[in-house]
């Protein structure tokens, strides 16, 4: 895959050459268009005599997508790091490394952009610069502070792998820690900004002027729901990308060892995007539910206005990634020794997905014409139409969400053969189920209780219409009650049966009960269908952390059935990499279109108005234009990125994993 | 190795195109426009299509309001006849000011109880809905008292009878609505003159006021002539008298309808007339000669000759060259 070495500075420099070349020709080209003198004092000012919305949209875009890598792979490269240190498995510390030296060059780039976007917003959108400084100039040197401390920090844990090693790995592993809190802090505080657009606090109400304090305006409403689903989707794009630049350097490998060692590297890929790509619908409901609560305009807007088709592409590229993931993993029994026993469940899993993905992508409402309707009979189809209502969407990414667990669990457990008794395993695995016990009946508990508790009125309800909160905690109380159970079978060594009763219990209550309930509850209490969707989620997640838990204590020193073949994976699994990263990438662009667009023609929602001609919101169709462009650009930078630095990465050429 | 790199970056275009060709169909199928203005812009005219126009527009009624078969959204009542009390909105209004009535005491009429809906949403709230929505009167919405009338009108107009004489908007409205009208007028958009001048004698481009307007020694004499104008007359009256001309009509400049015998309509200022003939100029600059003797009947237009759609054929850039241009005219 590689060219020699000693031929890429060279190669490097022409690159860089004709990069500055081509910039210095734009420029000049848009200083002899550019004939008027400078508006001195404007709102607003076009980019060259394009577009300044096209402009910021684009640099913009770049840079998260730059930053969502360089925030996303410190986290998996330190955790990585972490589990060879304990394990002592070096495979894992390797790995870490080859992503640290991919994170090291896209750092700068990163920064570039960060750049190039603050002098496009200052130079196009002036007023709202001036007005966001007004309120924000103190994070600003905080940004500046944190960005040298991340750089430094970033810079000192690539360089001082090799000498930080034996005694001194602790404080390299520290390092990596560091290393992401300064980049979570970065995060936080251009979350403020971007949230405090979204909705405004320490505002007055009648004269719209700022009249709060920095602080308030940090701690908006939407700042820490934008933060979780931030860091999630940091972490699923960045397993994503490092899976696709796996499967090329597999694509390309001549050697069994690297090719091993790049197929180990992109199993590590999607499972991490998977696993981050699971909660992610929870972080995302979370999120829509403040925005709504915020502003029910903007919250309407979304998922019943102008952005409702945005929201159908949305669920089209969640489906390619949930249903590339399992395909992937499903490809990947091939090569585990005993994992033949559990193909034939592949079936109906991809049948869940399938019909889950048909119930989340069907709309509510499509304009049809006077024929259409006549031969529908209406408006809405007499069944389909209820696919489309969210208590529908809510139990198909439930189901969604189980069924790729299910993969997953399948997957683990492909080359386990007989289990060792739970009561050779030590004090520490009876420690762990305790603890983790705790904390599955702690959830739904909790949960349960704050339905019961549940005050009609704060929904405008009638005190009858609290009838409606008791099943679903009722539900959530069974499942409490099946922890001792399943805690109890665990330690009887029927761990597999404990797992099976939680799986059949989460999936029944939280998809099929919960599922047609939300019909009644729409009904009879709609208000209420917010509560019910977290009870629905919170089930589902309950289900999955316990489930993890128990399967890795359950199986844990269980005899091996047989080899992980490494490098024996066929080429579309390595294809499928490539789609399940291309696929994040648009769906990041999408989401940050989704975002920003949310405010219309505002600047700061409600507060502070685009008057610019560029204050109309773009069709799907021009908006996946310029994501389409976006995106190829992006890919075709990380691309080049990677390449430059592949020389310090190609020193070893991968190895095959023990 | 080159044909896998080149199967990836197949691959990776493919996706893109895919995603790109879905998004077009769903432009296509959702019915988006082009370029969607976030606001809708009425004329100021209490009619039942301009509050339609607020309802599914700017208003977003539509987001939480479907109306019977039109739209899907649930979470308010439905205001067509498959809403609550089995009755459209126009209907259902009457049903309800008699429940207000009952509850305060006092005389309430269908329009007024259409304007607390829209004006104080929390003060009654339909059973099994929640008492969310917002004042259309506050941003991000921010109606302008007119719009709120409008939409008030469409949905007396859904099942009921459109009365505008009805809606009595509470009076702190109205001086709200002339306030912001006294506001000095400015561009958002710092125009170009020297482009706004090219435009503006661009006889084949989509301003060309210059076909009908004379500055200086250039232009037409079908309009008035704009040589000193920004001397004489403001800003927003500018901006007015291009983006709706029809609202006042220069002394000398009426609009005529002249009908010939032989049924033909001639529309414009009159610019020549003898006892021999009339001579009109149309609103393309167009000077047309009717012979007295052909002319059957002669009557004034209050509408402009002036064609009324510059809001519309005009980007906004190009509009505000064309303001920077005339502004500069003293």
């Amino acid at each position: 895959m590689r060219p020699p070495a000693r031929r890429q500075p060279r190669r490097g420099r022409c690159w860089g050459g004709a990069g500055l070349l081509a910039l210095a020709v734009v420029l000049a080209a848009g200083a002899a268009a550019a004939d008027a003198p400078p508006a001195i004092g404007a709102e607003y000012r076009t980019f060259y005599g394009a577009s300044a919305r096209l402009a910021v949209w684009v640099v913009a875009e770049i840079h998260l997508m730059l930053g969502a890598f360089v925030l996303g792979v410190p986290i998996v490269a330190s955790i990585l790091e972490i589990v060879g240190w304990r394990t002592g498995e070096a495979r894992w510390d390797r790995l870490a490394r080859e992503l640290t030296g991919l994170l090291a060059a896209a750092f700068s780039t990163t920064a570039a952009f960060g750049g190039l976007l603050v002098f496009t917003l200052i130079g196009l959108y002036p007023r709202f610069m001036a007005f966001l400084t007004s309120v924000f100039h103190e994070t600003y040197y905080a940004y500046a502070l944190l960005f040298l401390a991340e750089g430094f920090t970033l810079y000192l844990y690539h360089y001082g792998w090799d000498r930080m090693r034996g005694r001194w790995k602790g404080l390299h592993v520290a390092l990596g820690v560091l290393l992401n809190l300064w980049g979570t802090a970065l995060m936080l505080i251009a979350n403020a900004w971007v949230s405090w657009m979204m909705a405004p606090t320490g505002v007055e109400r009648d004269t719209l002027r700022v009249v709060g304090t920095t602080w308030q305006a940090v701690a908006n409403p939407l700042w820490i729901p934008l933060a979780i689903h931030r860091v999630l989707a940091n972490v699923a794009f960045a397993g994503f990308v490092v899976g696709a630049y796996a499967a090329v350097g597999f694509l390309c490998a001549r050697r069994e060892a690297a090719r091993a060692h790049y197929d180990w590297m992109g199993y590590v890929g999607n499972f991490v995007g998977l696993a981050a790509l699971i909660p992610l619908p929870f972080a995302g409901y979370y999120l829509g539910r403040e925005i709504y609560s915020a502003s029910a305009v903007m919250g309407n807007n979304m998922m019943g206005g102008a952005f409702s088709w945005a929201f159908i592409l949305q669920a089209v590229l969640i489906g390619i990634l949930f249903v590339g993931g399992n395909y992937y993993l499903w490809i990947g029994m091939g090569r585990i020794g005993g994992a033949e026993r559990y193909q034939p469940w592949i079936k109906y899993v991809n049948l869940v997905l399938l019909v889950s993905f048909a119930v989340w992508l069907t709309p509510r409402n499509i304009p049809l014409t006077g024929e259409e309707q006549a031969s529908l009979g209406g408006q809405f189809h007499p069944l389909l139409k209820y696919f489309g209502l969210m208590a529908a969407k809510n139990a198909a990414v439930s189901f969604i969400i189980l069924s790729t667990f299910f993969s997953f669990l399948l997957y683990r457990r492909g080359n386990k053969g007989r289990r060792r008794p739970f009561a050779e395993q030590g004090r520490a695995s009876g420690l762990a189920l305790g603890a983790g016990a705790l904390v599955a009946l702690a959830i739904p508990l909790w949960y349960a209780r704050a339905l019961l508790m549940l005050d009609p009125a704060s929904l405008d309800l009638a005190a009858a219409q609290a009838g409606y909160f008791r099943l679903p905690a009722y539900l959530l109380l069974g499942q409490a009650a099946l922890v001792p159970v399943s805690l109890v079978l665990t330690l009887r060594d029927r761990g597999p049966l404990a797992q099976g009763l939680v799986f059949a219990w989460t999936t029944l209550a939280a998809v099929f009960v919960l599922g047609v309930y939300g019909f009644v509850v729409m009904e009879k209490a709609n208000p209420f269908l917010r509560h019910l969707a977290v009870a629905q989620w919170l089930m589902v997640l309950g289900c999955l952390l316990w489930n993890t838990l128990l399967d890795v204590l359950v199986f844990r020193g269980a005899a091996v059935a047989g080899a992980i073949r490494w490098g024996r994976m066929p080429a579309r699994a390595q294809y499928t990499l490539v789609l399940l990263c291309v696929t994040i990438v648009m769906l990041m662009g999408l989401m940050g279109f989704i975002r920003s667009g949310l405010r219309e023609d505002w600047h700061v929602y409600g507060v502070l108005q685009d008057t610019s001609p560029w204050a109309w919101t773009p069709t799907t169709a021009y908006m996946t234009r310029v994501v389409g462009a976006i995106v190829l650009g992006f890919l075709g930078l990380v691309s080049l990125v990677f390449w430059l630095a592949a020389p310090r990465a190609a020193d070893d050429d991968g190895e095959a994993p023990a | 190795m080159r044909r896998h790199l080149l199967g990836v970056a197949a691959l990776t275009v493919a996706v893109v195109l895919a995603i790109a060709a879905l998004g077009e169909l769903i432009t296509r199928v959702s019915g988006e426009g082009g370029e969607r203005p976030a606001a809708a812009v009425i004329a100021g005219v209490a009619t039942p299509e301009a509050g339609e126009a607020i309802f599914w527009g700017k208003g977003k009624c539509s987001t939480c309001h479907a109306v019977g078969g039109r739209g899907g959204a649930v979470r308010g009542p439905d205001q067509g006849a498959t809403g609550p009390l089995g009755q459209p909105i126009g209907l259902r209004a009457e049903a309800r000011a008699r429940e207000r009535s009952r509850a305060t005491g006092r005389p309430w009429t269908a329009a007024d109880y259409l304007v607390e809906s829209l004006l104080d949403p929390g003060a009654y709230v339909v059973a099994g809905y929640k008492n969310e929505m917002p004042n259309p009167l506050r941003p991000p919405i921010r109606l302008a008292p007119d719009e709120v009338r409008a939409a008030i009108v469409y949905l007396q107009s859904l099942g009921g009878t459109p009365d505008p004489a009805a809606i009595a908007l509470p009076p702190g409205l109205a001086a709200q609505a002339r306030a912001a009208a006294a506001e000095e007028w400015r561009a958002y958009v710092a125009g170009d003159a020297k482009k706004g001048e090219r435009l503006f004698f661009d006889a084949d481009g989509s301003a060309g006021c210059g076909r009908c307007h004379r500055v200086g020694a250039r232009g037409g004499d079908v309009g008035p002539e704009l040589t000193h104008i920004a001397g004489t007359r403001d800003a927003r009256f500018i901006v007015e008298s291009i983006l709706e001309p029809s609202k006042v009509i220069a002394s000398g400049y009426e609009t005529v309808l002249i009908v010939t015998k032989d049924e033909r309509h001639v529309t414009g200022i009159v610019r020549r007339e003898s006892a021999a003939a009339v001579e009109v100029a149309d609103s393309q600059g167009r000077i047309q000669r009717v012979a007295t003797r052909d002319v059957r009947r002669r009557a004034p237009q209050a509408i402009s000759t002036m064609p009324g759609n510059f809001g519309e054929i005009l980007t906004v850039e190009e509009f505000h060259d064309v303001l920077a241009y005339v502004l500069a005219l003293r």
